[in-house]
């Protein structure tokens, strides 16, 4: 192991590749906790002694941000404007037929998509901000901000400061997309997934040191036990496959032979990765946002909202979060693994897979198998996602609130990120981490 | 007026900034390749003259805007 890790520095341009991503991550963290302006900075001290029982929307949004929120930085919004823009656009690719199509053109066409998605995450970083500049200034307690109901924290208040915050937020929402981008291109990994994945270990010990000051020592060991089995389990599942064997027919091009090899399609039993934890939890956030923006006005619907939307702990919020979750995976599933364009590449490669017809046949094969070996795996993934809120709400626990979403990415990403490190390592032929 | 000046920096630094970050052709890839199936493109960075120059400029307009906002929360506390 450690040999592999001096092997990852040896190769230089991966090194260059993995300090570029770690400066890239530290800048990312200072933005995180430089003020701005115009915000009452004794106010937000308070707030965030109060942060780690914050749970619902804040409190989710602030575990994505890596602590943004709660210290009302520049990044205030950090990555999740542009994560709403992709879940947007990918749900708007079912419905238009435009983008479907741009989505068929390949290359071109997804770049077309991604410029998409980089002007509607603008849009979307501006009436976030607005919506929280208003927030802020109201102490809106749709937000769940705890004991903050009616606090001021901007307290110079007039429509150019407004303004300003906004166009600070949203440029800062800006800087953070490029950041992702960088690392994407020139780092190692994917940008947005390791950004998060940044924000969400850097609330890992002071979520731990809340939890072990709230519940008792046996609970927190127990808690640290459930953690470890879990972490256990998402490795597991994460790297479990099916292989679908697949045999290429031999043919004679000339006097050399081709083909007669048999390989196999892997076909993971969790084909989408934490994409719908994510996808979920970003999804369960937007009524509270909306209530938030809506300000004093709606109350009835405010507390209904913050009945059941916020509270993670709920039966409501529970049974809403499994079923996106299912939902996300599958959907998610369907555009990441296309079963008939698969069958397409078997069948123009001259390949064939055991027993089943080339052609519509060897498609409906693999769409039936992708359906059975999703089911579980969406499962799994809302059974983490769900297990702490059921330990912690019975346990009265406040602490927390999103460990399984936390794990699972934690866990998510760095097995992926060390499937990359690792297939760049296997170019020069050093051995991998996982080998 | 100080703050009037460095108000007007930090107010034109932003909007320069998410103009350029705009003209910068995404290759985030979106989410087709976030958590999984990421293929790696090698070392794709793009290196034509336009897009270093477009990549200097966006990072001299961050530290700006970094700065000013910096600064302009520190002189309005």
């Amino acid at each position: 192991m450690l040999s592999r890790l001096r092997n990852m520095f040896r190769a230089p341009d991966l090194r260059n590749k993995i300090l570029f991503t770690i400066l890239i991550i530290a800048i990312y963290r200072v933005g995180a906790h430089l003020p701005v302006p115009y915000v009452d900075f004794s106010a937000i001290k308070d707030l965030q002694n109060n942060a780690e029982q914050n749970g619902g929307v804040v409190g989710l949004l602030d575990l994505f941000a890596g602590g943004a929120i709660t210290n009302v930085a520049i990044f205030f919004l950090g990555i999740m404007p542009y994560i709403t823009a992709s879940i947007i656009m990918q749900l708007l690719g079912v419905v238009i037929p435009k983008l479907e199509e741009w989505r068929q053109e390949g290359q071109v066409g997804q770049k077309k998509i991604t410029q998409w998605t980089r002007y509607l995450t603008i849009g979307l970083a501006i009436l976030q901000s607005t919506g929280f500049a208003f927030a802020l200034h109201n102490g809106n307690s749709a937000l769940g901000f705890s004991g903050f109901e009616g606090r001021d924290l901007i307290p110079d208040w007039s429509l150019g400061v407004a303004l300003m915050i906004i166009l600070t937020w949203t440029a800062g929402t800006a800087l953070v997309m490029w950041l992702a981008e960088l690392i994407t291109q020139r780092g190692i990994g994917n940008g947005m997934s390791i950004l998060i994945f940044a924000s969400v270990v850097s609330r890992l010990p002071a979520q731990g040191g809340a939890l072990w000051a709230e519940g008792s020592r046996a609970q927190f060991v127990v808690i640290l036990l459930i953690g470890l089995a879990m972490i256990v389990g998402i490795v597991f599942v994460e790297s479990g496959q099916r292989r679908i064997p697949v045999q290429f027919a031999k043919r004679v091009v000339g006097r050399r032979m081709y083909g007669g090899q048999s390989t196999y399609i892997p076909l993971k039993v969790n084909q989408s990765g934490v994409i719908p934890v994510i996808f979920a939890s970003s999804i369960l956030a937007f009524p509270a946002l909306i209530a938030s923006a809506l300000g004093n006005s709606a109350t009835g619907v405010q507390e209904w909202i913050n009945g059941n939307l916020v509270e993670g702990q709920g039966w409501f919020y529970i049974t809403f979060y499994t079923l996106l979750i299912i939902f996300f995976s599958y959907f998610y599933t369907a555009i990441a693994f296309n079963p008939q364009q698969q069958a397409d590449i078997i069948r123009k490669q001259g390949g064939f897979i055991p027993g089943i017809r080339p052609g519509p046949p060897t498609e409906r094969y693999l769409a039936k198998v992708l359906n059975r070996i999703t089911l579980p795996g969406s499962l799994f993934l809302a059974v983490i996602a769900i297990t702490p809120l059921l330990v912690f709400a019975l346990w009265d626990i406040n602490q927390f609130p999103f460990g399984g979403t936390s794990l699972l990415i934690t866990v998510g990403v760095a097995l992926e990120t060390m499937k990359q490190i690792d297939s760049q390592l296997m170019m020069r032929n050093y051995e991998g981490f996982l080998s | 007026m100080i703050n009037a000046i460095v108000i007007g920096i930090q107010v034109l630094s932003a909007l320069t900034l998410i103009f350029l970050i705009l003209l910068h052709s995404g290759r985030g890839g979106g989410l087709s390749d976030m958590f999984g199936g990421g293929q790696l493109g090698g070392s794709m960075a793009g290196s034509t003259v336009v897009e270093r120059n477009l990549d200097r400029l966006t990072v001299v307009t961050a530290i700006i805007f970094v700065f000013a906002s910096v600064i302009l929360a520190l002189r309005v506390a």
